[in-house]
């Protein structure tokens, strides 16, 4: 009844109030108007043309994907530097975040599993690293980005409008302290909990974090996951010792997180591995900056003693592949050893000799809880070691299909099984 | 108004290369073999692959030597290039700026010029081209790298006398103003080959 009531109060004002307010340069930031449903005078989005050359060539690429046998890879739509997704819980919309200022909207109308339109999202704000979107059950879409996260409802219904309703869960600033803001391990992702609470990963911006910034980053939840009510308030720390974790999701069964995590660059070729982690409980730790990834000592910690009950990662994956985005898939369409087992994406390495990564992965977990990692699709790095594209999150459409986002080729694409 | 750009452009291209060649004698064979370890953020020809990165291609020689030996050093710091600038020798900075600095830009400015950031057209022009050897190319960086820097500035996490003081007079809207001026501008690197 709540719900109701605020969509059809921002519905008349934003449909009654349109123009009405002439765009002041003088006001830096719509959100005040926003979340008084205001209008902001903003009326025009930017539509990303899709098909045409650009998405022929993204074709081109698909067409040479490895796949097991009974899935296909199609362009679901082209989407520049795609990053993290939210798909809407009544399948209307998929929110695509980026590493710059934009939000992009993607719906395929006609239901043809092809997106027919993208287009930005909330034109009148102004976003930095909207890197991480994320949707509760009852439709609120969460936006984490750099230092701040905004709140959305309804915004399946809203975003067909340039002026949506937008309120702060926290507050410009509120997220981390300003003086440790950065822009590289600063792509945040959130998904909701099965316990109400959203969670958020802080990435934390050094190689190895320093000493003098570990009381500090403890404090805050940087390098580490933190957790907070739906309204803004109980924020915890739930994660510690992350180094940049960049993907995250609760077992549909057990509900426990497991989550990605980048180790430390420069140790050399082969050490140390990538994580993916499962966290049991509240407060647990997982090895940052002590360790590197996996059970390596990074050079700089070497004669500390570690935390005495560090968590070692349930797969130790390939070095520098740079595990991301991940999600469990729950869904009728793939075969049934898919079911519960995690779907990821590896984004591929950025300095090592000979490239790896850049595939999309799945893990299957036994009913031990043991954890096995394999490549699902591959084949976005060439023969002269270029990347055709590299995959960053994957998530599930509700006819059980996946969409795996790729930021270099700016797309979205959709694997399928049978027909 | 475009082609007259275009003409000012010429002058700056000229220029660049005068430059690279005073300063820094860099083998361009030898940078793009080295570029391998480039490529993956910047591009061989120097055009961002990762919106963290800048564009490289067609910088002043001298601007890419200056900070890669900062981040060398430590005077300058990043997560990625520190790691990455720590085992190079001068020679090899000089080849990777010489290969960099040599790619041709072109950009396309859409606004009004007269609406330029006034405190940024003396060094980077009013169009985001360099417009002496200290100072990098802007056109078409993301709105989020350009802010990132200029706060870097503000902070004092990077240092240089003509930037620090500019940062420190600017409030979040005029890094903002600033950051979208560049940001708007269209760039196309294209890569040129060493010359055999």
């Amino acid at each position: 009844m709540k719900k109701t009531s605020v969509v059809s109060a921002a519905v008349a004002l934003a449909f009654c109030a349109g123009g009405a307010y002439a765009q002041n340069t003088n006001v830096p930031d719509n959100l005040e108007k926003l979340s008084n449903f205001q209008s902001t005078g903003t009326t025009e989005f930017t539509f990303v043309e899709q098909g045409g050359a650009y998405a022929e060539g993204i074709k081109k690429t698909l067409a040479g994907i490895k796949l097991p046998a009974g899935f296909k890879i199609d362009l679901y739509a082209v989407v520049p530097d795609a990053r993290h997704m939210a798909v809407g819980p009544q399948g209307i919309v998929v929110f695509v975040g980026t590493r710059k200022n934009q939000v992009w909207a993607v719906t395929d109308r006609n239901k043809d599993r092809v997106a027919d339109e993208v287009k930005n999202f909330a034109p009148s704000l102004r976003f930095s690293i909207p890197n991480g979107p994320c949707f509760s059950k009852d439709g609120f879409l969460y936006i984490a980005e750099q230092n701040r996260v905004l709140l959305f409802p309804a915004a399946e219904f809203f975003y067909e409008s340039p002026d949506v309703a937008a309120f702060n869960l926290v507050a410009q600033g509120q997220l981390i302290p300003a003086s440790e803001e950065s822009f590289n391990h600063t792509a945040r992702v959130c998904k909701i909990g099965p316990d109400g609470k959203i969670y958020i990963s802080l990435g934390q911006p050094f190689n190895v974090a320093p000493p003098e910034k570990l009381e500090l980053n403890r404090k805050w939840g940087v390098g580490g996951m933190i957790r907070l009510n739906t309204d803004g308030t109980g924020r915890e720390v739930y994660t510690y010792g992350i180094r940049n974790s960049v993907g995250h999701d609760f077992h549909p069964v057990t509900g426990e997180l497991w989550f990605t995590d980048n180790q430390v660059d420069g140790m050399g070729d082969d050490i140390p591995p990538g994580e993916l982690n499962h966290q049991t409980k509240a407060g647990q730790h997982f090895g940052h900056p002590w360790y590197g990834g996996g059970k390596i000592r990074t050079a700089e910690y070497a004669k500390e003693t570690p935390p005495a009950d560090v968590v070692m990662p349930a797969v130790e994956t390939v070095p520098h592949a740079a595990d991301l985005g991940m999600s469990f898939y729950t869904g009728r369409m793939f075969p049934e050893k898919y079911r519960n087992a995690i779907f990821s994406a590896q984004h591929g390495s950025w300095n090592r000799t000979e490239p790896v990564g850049a595939r999309v992965m799945v893990t299957t977990i036994d009913k031990d809880g043991k954890a096995t990692m394999e490549p699902f699709a591959e084949g976005w790095i060439d023969a002269n070691g270029e990347y055709l594209g590299r995959p960053v999150d994957v998530a599930q459409l509700r006819d059980g299909s996946i969409l795996v986002s790729d930021d270099l080729a700016g797309a979205l694409y959709r694997i399928s099984y049978g027909q | 108004m475009k082609s007259s750009i275009l003409i000012a452009l010429g002058g700056v291209l000229l220029a660049g290369s005068a430059f690279s060649q005073e300063l820094v004698s860099g083998d361009r064979m030898a940078g793009r073999k080295l570029a391998g370890i480039c490529r993956t953020c910047h591009g061989l020809e120097g055009k961002a692959r990762i919106p963290i990165a800048p564009m490289i291609g067609g910088e002043p020689a001298s601007y890419i030597a200056a900070q890669l030996t900062a981040f060398r050093s430590g005077e300058r710091e990043h997560e990625m290039m520190s790691v990455v600038a720590k085992s190079l020798t001068d020679t090899q900075i000089a080849d990777l700026a010489a290969w960099y600095s040599g790619h041709k830009v072109t950009v396309t400015l859409k606004a009004d010029p007269t609406k330029a950031p006034e405190l940024c057209v003396a060094c980077h022009g009013v169009d985001g081209l360099h417009q002496i050897p200290e100072a990098p190319n802007l056109a078409g960086e993301n709105t989020v790298y350009i802010e990132t820097q200029i706060k870097a500035f503000r902070a004092g996490k990077r240092h240089n006398d003509i930037m620090t003081p500019i940062a420190e007079e600017l409030d979040d809207a005029g890094l903002q103003q600033a950051a979208d001026w560049y940001a708007a501008i269209e760039i196309a690197i294209e890569l040129v080959p060493p010359s055999p």
